[in-house]
């Protein structure tokens, strides 16, 4: 032990020696801070904890590096450092495990790190002096892998890039992690091995950047031949050239039974009546898809499945408690503004300009609602507006940033109160009548102040550097740097949203978790479809109809060999579960039975309501039993996975024995006037299978079935029982 | 990564079985990007209690005119009535006849602290021990203790009567198969029926298995296109689960009255009153028959049942409020609690009524109390607290803790602790961020037995 001990202060004088000689002491900010990041030291569940841990805190991944040097030099005098005696430094014991350390030993005594902070010691542990050259970027190289196969070696090497033009390679100081562990494992060097077939990404951190790499891992090239399939537009080129990278053969084109129903609840958020069905199936035209799609597009039902999509994303709740703005009159002309503008095909950069540059009435200018509703409260609260402004405009999560740099994103506590500034002016006063809230801009409102420093940061759009003009409303600045065509978060966000909603998953998803750790999985294809949006000058029919006329779209649901496995490239259709409202009016859609909803007139359609109270529009408002029961958004925040398609057990209950199927099984007496004007039991089948699958029985089915129907084959209740099983099928909850 | 949405696709391991996740949902969680569910090791630790009935007064409930009195103060702080003595010479308000009979059974606690006086963040700070924030949702104790216990019989773990308090918050960055099973009726009420959870009537048991036999001639021509095995897989096993619940005579019975005798409602106090209602008559109120249930689903297994009852946020009389309201309560309190001794589940079940926060200690000139969450008053009993306690005082008007003032995350901890549960342990969000099941709370040592 003495030996090691001595052995060990002989090494430190000669690295002290050398200290002495030409080489320069370590900087703070330059040397010490990226080892304390490296080794884990300032992570959120070590010392970078709100609060630290075991009585020792550092500041969360590095963002306050003065506070950091305080707490570790000046805190404890003698104890965390050790002038006299550096290696007795607690820095040091701690972290080498010679004494109790709740995070164990992280390096060892011969590590480049033990050496570089004992030097720093040694020399006095100086503050850095003047300009430390401050990290502007990463780069890795390569910056991309293909590997052939599995249990394949590669290496990342990192290099920063610093403001006064230095590089340095930091591969021994990054953090390193794989995006799935399934595809591709990296240990705390950078190296990597790959795991199983398929794409993913690896990371590197250092400092507040995030930095990464794709991956790809072939599968076998035996057994894979490329087919060469169709393609209808650009969509399909790109997506197709991925797959044939990533050796994935995408499925066949569905049926025209499939995709009529497909398309018909992704556009008309309903199922095909059987007169549909009969003339689509019989039409003979080779561009019937196609023609099918602008019928689609042209009708209000389109329009209004979107005013439903928007109106949840903005949290549209109608209440009655006068102080919010929340009034259910206020609900309703905002509401309805949203549909005007999405039956006229306002371009979506206009439409969402005017609300964010909005004043007035709530009662009576809609889109000023912006300001009531997405966030439900008295007064706005700037930073959970802003917060919630950029998940849903730009699909940014910056509030990490509130308190700490963003970990896994370029979000700086700057960017964060910059952004927060844009709206710490918006204001509401009481207007003529009690319902009504007049939105206005106060311009003697300050700025957010840095939580760190407590500056006042003026309104900067994410990003930039400089503050927006603050000549009065900074908002007209905002709206025009967001909606801009230059702005691809903005574009790429709406684009990246609508591609979701067709298709069941998002190029980046979930669709607001936006940041460089959670890349695109096609890049290519985001970029294609932001493009198309910004030329068609923001028009929402023009991308929905390239991206339904594309092979990818109308691709079957069955896989093949190759693609039996593909969650995320598109390669074949992936069963998607109706949303909540779409699935109760396709249920009252082929019962023919209507449903009343709480605070509404009779008749309306699920996707046509918003919750409405007769109180306080805060907290869960779902609007309807079985809205909550099947994962539509309750409105209470403004994140994409509020929308849960998720099946759960207390849904199957409700389709088996709840009353939404249980009122509707004789409703009408429908299925007794089938089963009346069918001459046989085959043809009442068929029928029934029309009306509620969009599809005639297999020949399977229809001998099961009529098994089943044995002699009752007049019996109305057996074909009301086949109906429940209709209505409770997969191929019926399911788009497919 | 942040908030609800990274973590909920993140946090899915360990649901399996639990309501609503399943094995599809398993696959995609270990195909999904992103950190593995891991948890921080806890110490391990003994159970004494293993299933807790939670009955809550929504509202915040006046200590004054229950469990902790103040007859010596001035009238304005005092109010209108005055106290009765338990058996071990403590007193209680003079509404609480048959619970201080019944006190050799149960803890009073005194000395709560809370945080905040408003119903909406108070009420989530109760069930998830954790004040509200923007980035981090916070699982309910229900959801905790299903997640950490799992399940003990085919019935839902986690079960809320009639539904869940709308401030509580939710499963938070646990999957939502953690959430409580609504019974969605009440069993106070003649019309009592849990929702979707009985064959209708008139509906023959051929009639459903016709349904599910050509659901499944249905479900092959999906199946044969193997479009996504593992979601059919999850949709057969809901039906199934279904069937079983629909069918089964014990899952249906532990949600039923049918069995209990007119005996036993009294001792709830099936029959007792409060004022008249707008109708001029009399009317029971249903709290019997609640605790009831809760009872029959503790002996069914589930871990945690969650009822609620009531309206106490009285800012106008208080008087009236507690003549309504206060009889039904203490007879319920009294005859759960001596009907959980008698058939001995007493020790393994705690019985714990909570409130957001209490009442200000002087009466307003609406002749009603505000809120008030520095110092009120929670009970408990079973599970390993102490029979027979007033734990802690609150000082001469009752507006401070004046001894043992508790922090509600201490209470929180202890009940954690009894279901040998340690609190301390780290369950990660977001993959990465560790987040104690309580923050910095205590074994309440006092408390227990």
């Amino acid at each position: 032990m003495i030996r090691k001990l001595t052995l060990s202060i002989l090494t430190l004088a000669i690295w002290m020696s050398q200290a002495a000689g030409e080489e320069k002491a370590p900087g703070f900010r330059g040397d010490i801070m990226p080892i304390l990041f490296r080794a884990g030291c300032n992570a959120g569940a070590c010392h970078g904890a709100a609060k630290g841990k075991d009585g020792f805190m550092l500041s969360l991944f590095g963002y306050d590096a003065k506070g950091d040097y305080y707490r570790i030099v000046n805190e404890m005098v003698g104890r965390r450092i050790n002038y006299a005696v550096p290696e007795q430094s607690l820095l040091l014991t701690k972290a080498t495990g010679k004494v109790p350390h709740t995070g164990g030993e992280l390096f060892t005594e011969d590590s480049e790190y033990y050496k570089t902070i004992y030097l720093w010691i040694a020399a006095g542990t100086p503050d850095d002096e003047g300009k430390v050259p401050e990290p502007v970027g990463l780069e890795l190289s390569p910056d991309s892998f293909v590997f052939e196969g599995v249990k394949k070696d590669g290496n990342l090497k990192v290099t920063a890039l610093y403001d006064d033009g230095s590089r340095r390679d930091v591969t021994s100081l990054a953090l390193f992690h794989s995006n799935n562990k399934s595809v591709i494992s990296i240990d705390e060097h950078g190296k990597m091995k790959s795991t199983g077939a398929g794409d993913s990404h690896v990371f590197a951190r250092f400092n507040r950047f995030t930095i990464g790499a794709e991956v790809i891992v072939l599968p076998p090239a035996e057994g894979f031949t490329w087919n060469n399939p169709e393609t209808h537009n650009y969509i399909d080129e790109i997506v197709f050239d991925r797959l044939k990278k990533l050796r994935i053969v995408p499925s066949e084109l569905s049926d025209d039974e499939t995709f009529l129903r497909r398309v018909t609840l992704d556009l008309g958020a309903r199922p095909p009546t059987p007169e549909e069905f009969h003339s689509f199936v019989a039409d003979e035209s080779p561009d019937k898809r196609a023609k099918k799609i602008d019928e689609l597009l042209a009708d209000d039902a389109f329009a209004d499945l979107w005013t439903a999509i928007w109106s949840e994303q903005l949290r549209i709740i109608g209440g009655n408690y006068a102080p919010v703005g929340t009034h259910i009159k206020a609900a309703e002309t905002f509401n309805e503004w949203i549909r005007t503008q999405m039956r006229t095909s306002r371009p979506l950069n206009e439409f969402v300009a005017e609300m964010v540059t909005a004043s007035g009435s709530n009662l009576r200018n809609g889109p000023a609602n912006l300001y009531t509703m997405m966030v439900h409260a008295p007064r706005l609260d700037p930073k959970a507006f802003a917060a919630d402004f950029s998940q849903v405009f730009l699909g940014i999560q910056i509030q990490c940033a509130e308190c700490h740099n963003h970990p896994f994103d370029r979000w700086t506590m700057d960017d964060y109160y910059g952004f927060v500034s844009f709206f710490t002016g918006v204001s509401r006063k009481p207007g003529v009548e009690v319902r009504e809230q007049r939105i206005f801009y106060d311009k003697k409102a300050e700025s957010a102040k840095h939580l760190v420093d407590q500056r006042p940061m003026p309104a900067k759009a994410l990003g930039t550097v400089e503050p927006v003009s603050q000549s009065g409303d900074p908002r007209r600045a905002l709206a025009g740097w967001l909606t801009s065509p230059e702005n691809t978060y903005f574009s790429k966000n709406l684009a990246n949203r609508v591609w979701a909603q067709l298709l069941g998953r998002g190029v980046i998803d979930p669709v607001d978790d936006v940041r460089v750790s959670n890349p695109p999985v096609n890049g290519p294809l985001l970029d294609a479809l932001s493009e198309h949006l910004v030329e068609s000058k923001f028009d929402l029919r023009s991308l929905v109809r390239e991206i339904c006329n594309s092979r990818v779209y109308q691709l079957s649901c069955a896989p093949n060999t190759s693609n039996k496995l593909d969650t995320r490239q598109f390669s074949r259709a992936y069963l998607r579960r109706l949303r909540a409202d779409v699935l109760l009016d396709t249920i009252v859609s082929v019962s023919g039975e209507g449903k009343n909803f709480q605070h509404y007139a009779p008749g309306m359609r699920a996707i046509d309501i918003y919750p409405r109270t007769n109180g306080s529009t805060g907290g869960d408002h779902h609007g309807d039993m079985f809205f909550e029961t099947f994962g539509r958004s309750d409105r209470s925040t403004i994140s994409s996975t509020e929308t849960s398609s998720d099946p759960t057990l207390s849904q199957t209950l409700h389709l088996t024995v709840g009353d939404t199927i249980m009122q509707r099984l004789d409703a009408n007496g429908m299925i007794r006037k089938i089963v009346e004007k069918s001459e046989t039991p085959e043809a009442a089948l068929e029928e029934m299978f029309v009306l509620a699958l969009c599809r005639k029985p297999t020949t399977g089915e229809q001998e099961g079935l009529v098994e089943l129907i044995g002699n009752a084959t007049r019996d109305v209740e057996v074909f009301e029982d086949i109906f429940w099983s209709l209505l409770n099928s997969t191929e019926f909850a399911f788009n497919h | 990564m942040s908030r609800r949405d990274a973590i909920r696709d993140a946090m899915r391991v360990g649901s399996l079985g639990a309501l609503g996740l399943s094995m599809g949902d398993l696959f995609r969680l270990q195909a999904a990007e992103g950190g593995a569910f891991t948890m921080t090791k806890g110490v391990q630790k003994t159970a004494k209690a293993t299933s807790v009935i939670q009955l809550h007064l929504g509202g915040g409930f006046q200590q004054q005119e229950s469990f902790d009195p103040k007859p010596e103060a001035p009238v304005e702080i005092r109010g209108s009535f005055g106290i009765t003595k338990t058996k071990s010479k403590d007193f209680l308000s003079d509404n609480f006849p048959r619970t201080a009979e019944a006190f050799d059974k149960l803890t009073v606690i005194r000395s709560l602290v809370g945080k905040i006086p408003d119903h909406s963040q108070a009420t989530y700070h109760l069930f998830t021990g954790y004040t509200p924030t923007a980035v981090i949702d916070y699982p309910q104790m229900g959801s905790i203790i299903s997640h950490e216990l799992g399940k003990k019989t085919e019935l839902p773990p986690y079960v809320a009567i009639p539904k869940q308090n709308g401030f509580a918050g939710g499963t938070g960055f646990l999957s939502s198969a953690y959430g409580p099973f609504e019974i969605g009726s009440d069993p106070g009420k003649g019309s009592y029926k849990v929702k979707d959870f009985s064959i209708p009537e008139g509906t023959s048991i051929e009639r459903v298995d016709r349904r599910n036999s050509a659901r499944q001639i249905i479900e092959q021509r999906i199946r044969k296109m193997e479009a996504d095995p593992d979601m059919l897989d999850t949709m057969d096993g809901f039906y199934k689960q279904a069937y079983s619940l629909l069918t089964s005579p014990e899952a249906q019975a532990a949600f039923s009255l049918d069995d209990e005798t007119e005996e036993t409602k009294q001792l709830y106090g099936s029959d007792v009153v409060g004022l008249r209602g707008p109708d001029r008559k009399y009317h029971p109120k249903g709290l019997a028959e609640r605790l009831i249930v809760a009872r029959r689903l503790v002996e069914s297994g589930v871990r945690f049942v969650t009822v609620t009852y009531g309206s106490w946020d009285c800012h106008v009389d208080v008087k009236s409020n507690t003549l309504d309201q206060m009889p039904a309560l203490d007879a319920a309190i009294a005859g759960l609690v001596t009907d959980l001794d008698q058939r001995g589940l007493l020790d393994s079940t705690i019985f714990w009524v909570t409130t957001e926060f209490g009442r200000t200690p002087k009466i307003n000139r609406d002749g009603g109390r505000d809120h008030h969450a520095r110092c009120y008053s929670n009970l408990i009993g079973g599970g390993g607290f102490t029979r027979g306690q007033i734990y802690g005082t609150s000082d001469a008007t009752g507006a401070e803790p004046a001894r043992d003032g508790l922090p509600l995350e201490d209470l929180l901890f202890t009940i954690y602790n009894q279901l040998g549960i340690d609190a301390n342990k780290e369950l990660l969000a977001f993959g990465t961020r560790p987040i104690e099941i309580i923050n910095g709370g205590k074994l309440a040592k006092g408390l227990l037995a």
